[in-house]
């Protein structure tokens, strides 16, 4: 049996790399394809209605958008609190139950009672606060779910997804979690469709990356402030401050040119690491009462001269060389190579195609690196059409989630809970904790346990039991006795009218004996949504 | 230094991908041509003990031969009367009394100062080390257990070969390799509890083997494979035994099912569980309070895994790790705050039991690192390696911990 697979897959395999073959793509086979690739998947009708308008006209539509957020999602965005809280609010607010944790600490001490608590009765005694805090933040991944299935800007949210992972941020590290709902709305989101540099620029100068890899603490060794950056604080905050480690961190100069521009062959060594750090060097966070966003300190800037890649960096300047740093990693054609490839790898095969990545390279030289431009060259490259490439890519437990859901119509509320069957299925949404973002290699997603799961998800969509998620198949797929005429609805709901015989007679099959039209339905779309042609993209 | 490792860890995994082929599927693919020719799967296993938070070593393995202790710790040192000796400089906590038979027994060993070169004292950073099994090197994308499985082939894999319970898959089972993560074995399947999950695994099954390709249908495959042989194994009807009785809580109920996995017979050779409550910055407590609750957890279920066990402990070895340990003294609030080395323990049939393992540096000032924790006198990687490789047989570890130059073993290990 096992033998038999593997021939006839190294035949396919075999065959992958010789490219295009003369297969007609109908508009709807295209339609299709983009929407798995530039969207979280077709909703009801949309399939045809793109193929009416044109593929290429839809695509040019996705990339003209200039607000990120869907206008139409306007009522539903309201529901978010989180959007209405300034980061500034959210640091004062964490900083406060940071305060009254301590003092409930020292209370604690002094009171033999909570000495026999255990960690969850504690949880349970946290103050109002506390909890109305980790409610907001529980909203920001929800909110990736709400967007990701309603939005008509499909490409957007993509994008925005994309970015952030290239840019990742855990939000379980310290204040990191405070920061990051700035983090994605006014650092990332605003810029996904702008100039690569102003997109590094930003995130270089964002609380969250300087927090997240530790830059905020990188300062020239022996450096102190001055009296007067202490001017007005309290006596123990000074001693503190005085007393404070000094030297440098490496850690977001290594991510910097390994996972944010030039990529770990980039061509970098460990003494570039190190100067990065020195230019650094003073890019931290202010403190709570000064608003908690992103400073430049002056004074635990290190002025000496540095050489990056063999560019020299004259002693005496500040953060304007900070500045050129950016600029010159932005600029490298290691990052337009790099993050091309990151990008073909996304859009197009998780082995991306040489003449794709040229593709992209050439319009990121033509376009001194707009991001619009090259998505546009990714789309109209060969290899993004082939039909090797098509229906090729596993989906990511985001996309598997996001795109059932908009199969069948369904709206999320405001809850964590979609969020956390995304997290269920492998990839809790701002909790990678490595710097390297989620991977978009199959072998990553593929297992037998998350496999179980997708197919568990499958069944509870499809019985319209996902807590989270109001799902009206009566009116998307009415029940009916008549099998035939559902196997067909569910076919052109969940797999665009592309359902292969060998699932067709499988499914129909297994809800013969059903009576129910109800069950069948039921049985019939989760075996749809969890079997192997849904996983795929 | 760093950079020519990490470049030197992707290339190799690169060097596959160029020649245009996937190397996990050609692995699995493989496994799945040579499985009648290899070997039986492993009989022996390793159960790791992950103590998230940091866990306080000097109050876990007490070193009450020592004034010094006493002097740091005035309020929440354990008082010399009430520490279970064990070679008359160490003790054990009076909750982890449960585990001194196994030390008579000379199946326990103690490592009490062990842990990561890496002087990293923020949990996130030192736990995510600690199970990558790369100190210093953040973007490392699995972790070891999962490094092991992959470049251990003389064992065939089944679905259970390595296995974590929880509801995701930790970093330290994360990879190319397959491993389960399983919240509850009474669960696991599909339709949950409910009575349809035989058809339902039957239709999945027709579906997967007619339509899918790849790395898809390899793993759908040992999904339905783990279903079947769970199905006729049926751990979950093993009820301990010999006496043994597991603590309530979710430590408890991964060990109890991670001991029936054990005595089904399914070919488990790495098990991960772990528990928090470990961050004890305040009323720590000495023999009472917060901490001797954690611990008095913690002793009765790994005697009650090891007594459930009996005679099947010969094959089993039991770890326990924590991402760094605790201050030597005491803070202004009854606790510790974030240290470096920790103490660990290592209960099997193979261990060397009845020691104390790796160099103790001592308490005294000019001992300890940056000047006020215990100092690592044992790479947490001398540890695992050497149960890695003397354990279950490892024949290579270069690229289980990349990048690590061997140093010496603690000698935990005795067959």
């Amino acid at each position: 049996m096992r033998p038999i697979n593997l021939l006839i897959l190294g035949a396919s395999l075999a065959a992958a790399p010789l490219g295009a073959q003369p297969t007609i793509a109908t508009p709807r086979d295209s339609a299709i394809h983009v929407l798995n690739r530039l969207a979280y998947g077709a909703t009801p009708g949309l399939v045809d209605r793109i193929a009416r308008e044109g593929v290429m006209r839809w695509i040019d539509r996705q990339l003209a958008v200039t607000t990120v957020d869907d206008p139409g999602l306007g009522g539903v965005l309201a529901r978010f609190e989180l959007l209405r809280t300034s980061q500034e609010k959210l640091a004062r607010s964490y900083f406060e139950v940071q305060r009254e944790r301590r003092a409930d600490r020292r209370q604690a001490a002094a009171d033999s009672a909570m000495n026999t608590m255990s960690p969850e009765e504690r949880q349970q005694r946290m103050p109002p606060e506390a909890r109305a805090l980790r409610g907001l933040i529980a909203q920001a991944p929800q909110l990736v779910m709400v967007r990701a299935v309603a939005s008509d800007h499909q490409l957007a949210e993509v994008m925005a997804d994309f970015w952030t992972n290239h840019f990742n941020i855990f939000i379980g590290k310290n204040v990191a979690r405070v920061y990051l709902p700035s983090y994605v709305e006014e650092t990332i989101r605003p810029r996904i469709f702008g100039r690569f540099e102003d997109l590094l620029v930003a995130t270089a100068e964002s609380p969250a990356m300087m927090v997240y890899l530790d830059n905020a603490q990188s300062i020239m060794p022996g450096a102190r402030p001055d009296r007067g950056a202490l001017a007005g604080r309290r006596r123990r905050a000074m001693v503190l401050e005085e007393r404070r480690p000094t030297g440098l961190n490496e850690n977001y100069a290594r991510e910097l040119m390994e996972l944010h521009t030039l990529g770990v062959d980039g061509g970098y060594t460990q003494k570039d690491v190190t100067e990065v750090a020195r230019i650094l060097t003073g890019w931290s966070v202010a403190r709570p009462a000064q608003g908690s966003g992103f400073v430049y300190n002056g004074w635990a800037h290190d002025r000496g001269e540095k050489t990056v890649l063999g560019a020299e960096f004259p002693s005496g300047h500040g953060k304007d060389e900070g500045m050129r740093l950016l600029g010159m990693l932005a600029a490298h054609p290691s990052t337009a190579h790099y993050i091309s490839g990151k990008l073909c790898a996304r859009f197009v095969s998780d082995a991306p195609p040489d003449g794709c990545v040229d593709n992209a390279v050439g319009a990121w030289k033509r376009s001194g690196g707009e991001l619009r431009e090259i998505l546009r060259a990714i789309f109209h490259s060969p290899d993004f059409w082939a039909q090797a490439n098509r229906s090729a890519k596993v989906k990511s437990p985001l996309e598997f989630v996001v795109s059932a859901v908009r199969a069948v119509g369904g709206a999320p509320d405001t809850t964590p809970r979609l969020a956390g069957a995304v997290g269920r299925l492998g990839q809790p949404l701002y909790q990678h904790t490595a710097p390297n973002g989620y991977p978009e290699h199959e072998k990553d997603w593929v297992n037998s346990g998350a496999l179980l799961n997708r197919m568990n998800f499958a069944m509870q969509l499809a019985a319209n039991r996902l807590p989270g998620v109001t799902v009206d198949l009566d009116r998307l797929l009415p029940a009916t006795a008549d099998h035939a005429a559902l196997v067909d609805a569910v076919d052109r709901l969940v797999l665009g009218g592309k359902m292969t015989p060998r699932t067709r007679s499988v499914i129909t099959e297994q809800i013969a004996s059903i009576t129910d039209p109800a069950q069948a339905r039921a049985v019939a779309l989760g075996l749809a949504i969890g079997g192997p042609e849904f996983q795929k993209q | 230094m760093t950079i020519s490792r990490r470049i030197f860890v992707r290339a190799g995994a690169l060097g596959l991908v160029s020649f245009g082929l996937d190397p996990l599927f050609l692995s699995r693919a493989a496994y799945a041509a040579t499985r009648p020719a290899a070997l039986p799967p492993s009989r022996r296993t390793l159960v790791c003990l992950f103590q998230r938070g940091a866990v306080d070593g000097l109050s876990m393995i007490v070193p009450h031969g020592e004034e010094q202790y006493y002097r740091e710790r005035p309020r929440i040192a354990i008082p010399r009367s009430s520490v279970v000796d064990l070679d008359g400089h160490f003790g054990l906590h009076p909750r982890l009394a449960p585990l001194k038979p196994f030390w008579d027994a000379g199946s326990l060993a103690v490592v009490p100062a062990v842990g990561s070169p890496d002087g990293t004292r923020s949990h996130f950073d030192a736990q995510d080390y600690m199970e990558s099994g790369t100190p210093g090197v953040k973007s490392t994308t699995d972790g070891w257990a999962n490094r092991y499985c992959q470049n251990a082939r003389e064992h065939t894999d089944t679905p259970f070969r390595a296995v974590a319970f929880g509801p995701q898959l930790p970093r330290i089972m994360a990879g190319t390799a397959p491993a389960l993560a399983i919240d509850d074995l009474r669960s696991f399947g599909l339709g949950g509890r409910s009575g349809n999950s035989d058809r339902l695994s039957r239709a999945f099954e027709s579906l997967y083997e007619g339509s899918a390709t790849g790395l898809l249908a390899t793993s759908a495959e040992e999904s339905f494979e783990a279903i079947r042989m769970l199905k006729t194994a049926n751990p979950s009807a093993r009820s301990a035994e010999h006496g043994a009785a597991y603590p309530r809580g979710r430590l408890g109920d991964s060990l109890q099912q991670i001991a029936q996995l054990i005595k089904a017979g399914l070919g488990l050779e790495i098990a991960f569980a772990d528990m928090g409550g470990w961050d004890t910055h305040v009323n720590q407590g000495n023999e009472q309070g917060q901490l001797s609750l954690r611990l008095a957890e913690l002793g009765q279920a790994l005697a009650a895994f090891a007594t459930d066990l009996g005679d099947g402990m010969r094959d089993v070895c039991v770890l326990t790790m924590s991402e760094f340990g605790r201050t030597i003294r005491e803070n202004g609030t009854g606790g510790t705050d974030h240290g470096h080395g920790t103490a660990m323990l290592v209960l099997g049939g193979t261990v060397a039991g009845k020691q104390v393992a790796g160099r103790w540096p001592g308490l005294g000032a000019e001992a300890r690192y940056e000047g006020r924790d215990v100092a690592v006198t044992t790479d947490f990687r001398d540890l695992f390696g050497e149960i890695l490789t003397r354990h279950l047989g490892a024949r290579d570890l270069t690229a289980v911990f990349p990048g690590y130059v061997a140093g010496k073993a603690p000698g935990v290990i005795s067959a």
